[in-house]
């Protein structure tokens, strides 16, 4: 059941990747980008309603983020935590990008920032990681891991890199702030994620 | 495999590599039917990776939100940014009406007498007491409200200030309308002026008030 007061609109990553859009598509993505802006001044000022139609829209984003970050052990509560510590920074949050923008990144932050407090043992940023990790941790043909399951077997540092970059689309100068490495380490990290993810195109 | 030319190949793909090292791996290319057949498996790795589909978690996380950010426990969210913003922006009204009002009242008297309909004094003889009558007593009570909320700890510390400090200055613009009414008791603008600053205040602070009052 729909909560009351629900209104559908698409997420910003569904308007912002339809090229090609009609008119009448414009018109309603427009439509829809307006209604998420009302929600999240409504929201700022304290709408739980509001607040629950952003969460609406953007949690799926948001948890397969979580989840390709930091494993689907820690996804709910991780996104837990993002849409909760949105509520209380939205007073900060100045329209200059689009919300979705805003949130992604508060939730790129904020799973990095509880990774380093959950996990003791540091994350390895050297450039052999990911190769051996993946070599030793190989899949037999007949467990089938699909390319999202394998990039879940990725080790940590060449896992976080390769979703910022091929997926979130940061580049490796943000990627390397944000981990606290080097622009090069970044690369070198993605080319060795996307080598061991080869053998998993067509899953 | 990993040499000097399957490294560059992620660069390559992603247009980072610069000039001279593209030119030479592009001959090398030409050349070495195993890179291109890895160079194209990169791309369709990173294709691959740019439609992957978000997926939505199995269970509704909204109970769980809905509850952390419940009433009472959102309080001090919306406290922390809204009374300051709230009142930095009225505050902010009342200084460019108050430099008017700075203005008016270093006029010279003639000039004034002849700005206005016969500068005939609008609220009488006491024009001052007339023109905040209608706030004083709202304006009392709200500020006992806010105090109580001061010494409760229902408001943060942040907010105090910004509160204290803003109030202060609106106080400062009161009492600048005064002085200007004292030197010039039958200006309909000063009035005017000090019925309106009296008036944002009382406004302020009912907003900081319904703010600071838990929502449901």
């Amino acid at each position: 059941m729909q909560p009351f007061g629900w209104v559908t609109y698409p997420s910003q990553r569904m308007i912002e990747s339809a090229p090609g859009v009609g008119v009448a598509t414009e018109r309603g993505d427009r439509a829809a980008a307006d209604a998420e802006t009302a929600d999240v001044a409504l929201a700022a000022s304290g709408d739980g309603r509001a607040f629950e139609r952003l969460y609406r829209v953007h949690v799926g984003r948001i948890h397969s983020l979580a989840r390709r970050m930091a494993g689907p052990e820690v996804a709910d509560d991780l996104t837990q935590d993002v849409f909760v510590r949105a509520w209380h920074k939205l007073g900060t949050f100045r329209g200059e990008a689009a919300f979705g923008s805003w949130l992604y990144r508060l939730a790129v932050n904020l799973i990095l920032a509880q990774r380093q407090t959950r996990n003791a043992e540091p994350v390895r940023y050297d450039a052999g990681a990911a190769l051996e990790t993946a070599q030793a941790g190989a899949v037999e043909p007949e467990l089938a891991l699909d390319f999202e399951e394998a990039i879940g077997r990725l080790p940590d540092g060449a896992r976080q890199v390769f979703v910022l970059h091929d997926l979130a689309g940061y580049k490796h100068e943000e990627i390397a702030a944000l981990l606290g490495i080097v622009p090069g380490t970044s690369k070198s990290q993605l080319h060795h994620a996307r080598m061991a993810l080869r053998g998993y195109l067509d899953r | 495999m990993r040499d000097q030319w399957t490294d560059q190949l992620s660069d390559y793909v992603d247009e980072e590599l610069a000039d001279a090292e593209r030119r030479a791996l592009d001959a090398h290319l030409t050349g070495c039917v195993s890179c291109r057949v890895l160079l194209e498996e990169l791309r369709r790795v990173r294709a691959n990776a740019r439609v992957l589909p978000d997926q939505a978690p199995d269970r509704d996380l909204w109970p769980g939100i809905a509850r952390a950010i419940a009433p009472g426990r959102s309080a001090r969210r919306a406290l922390a940014f809204s009374v300051p913003q709230l009142l930095a922006a009225g505050v902010a009204l009342i200084l460019v009406s108050g430099g008017a009002a700075w203005i008016a009242a270093r006029r010279p008297i003639q000039a004034r007498a002849t700005a206005g309909p016969a500068g005939a004094p609008t609220w009488g003889s006491s024009p001052v007491w007339r023109s905040e009558a209608p706030y004083a007593a709202a304006i009392a009570q709200l500020e006992a409200a806010l105090d109580e909320g001061r010494k409760s700890g229902t408001l943060d510390s942040a907010t105090v200030l910004a509160l204290v400090h803003s109030l202060a200055t609106i106080d400062t613009a009161i009492l600048d309308a005064r002085h200007a009414l004292a030197a010039d008791p039958a200006s309909a603008y000063l009035n005017h002026h000090l019925a309106d600053t009296m008036r944002r205040k009382l406004d302020l602070l009912r907003q900081a008030t319904a703010i600071a009052t838990p929502r449901t």
